[in-house]
């Protein structure tokens, strides 16, 4: 009886768990989809497919986004995609953490990196990074 | 059942029932020490059985006076516990397999914001990476 319980439990947990979605090439994906993500046309279906997924469930946002926001987003997916998963986490951690220190000190943050990228504007040939990353 | 309906109908002398209730206390107050603990013996038996098969989960027939059928189609669950366990551990793994979905659900729902956050902020990517 209680093998019966445990089984049918773990039957419907893995039932659950294995709600993969199928995997989606370039080709597949709608205009709005393709419009959002134009930048990652070439490494599209080299992609891991959590990742696809992941990238896909951004582009839902992307006719939301304020023609600033648009351009800021499709300038970073390549970059954003070549981070590894651990990378990533750490900046969604980062970020979390960056968006709960107080207004006044954000905004003094921000106001340095601005400096900080218009001194270096005219070396961003020299491949150097121009922007600290936040300790 | 119908003749005796009948007949009762067109008693002359109906019973009464606080005749009949005092008869029967006489009646009793008549009875040996034997027959009475025999009685109680045989009531507390009925009553012990009825606990055995009272219903777990089983909804009382007294609440489902507009729908009968519902209590003739409920009531049998309260004769097979196994019924009912089974019923329970049912909803419970629904439940579970309900609450990881929403948690994952609510997981992936904040991952998103963040990505999209972070791809389109004031601050340039670099600041959040390593």
């Amino acid at each position: 009886m209680q093998n019966y319980l445990l089984a049918m439990c773990l039957l419907l947990c893995l039932t659950a768990m294995s709600t993969n979605v199928a995997a989606q090439p370039w080709v597949s994906l709608t205009p709005p989809q393709r419009e959002a993500l134009a930048p990652m046309a070439r490494q599209w279906d080299t992609l891991p497919e959590p990742q696809r997924q992941r990238l896909l469930k951004t582009a839902q946002h992307y006719s939301k986004l304020t023609p600033e926001q648009k351009q800021r987003y499709q300038e970073r997916l390549v970059k954003w995609s070549e981070l590894t998963p651990e990378q990533r986490k750490a900046a969604r951690e980062k970020y979390s953490a960056f968006n709960k220190v107080p207004a006044e000190k954000r905004e003094q943050v921000k106001q340095m990196v601005k400096e900080e990228q218009a001194r270096h504007a005219q070396q961003s040939a020299s491949g150097v990074s121009a922007v600290p990353a936040l300790k | 059942m119908t003749n005796e309906l009948d007949s009762s109908k067109f008693d002359p002398y109906p019973l009464d029932p606080q005749k009949v209730v005092r008869l029967l206390t006489q009646s009793t107050r008549q009875l040996d020490g034997a027959t009475l603990t025999a009685l109680v013996n045989a009531r507390q038996n009925a009553l012990k059985k009825q606990l055995v098969r009272a219903p777990i989960f089983a909804l009382h027939p007294a609440g489902l006076h507009a729908s009968p059928s519902w209590a003739n189609r409920l009531l049998p669950l309260s004769a097979q516990p196994w019924v009912t366990t089974w019923l329970a551990a049912g909803l419970l793994a629904a439940a579970l397999i309900a609450g990881t979905g929403y948690w994952q659900h609510l997981q992936e729902q904040q991952i998103n914001e963040l990505d999209v956050a972070i791809l389109t902020d004031e601050l340039p990517i670099e600041v959040f990476v390593d």
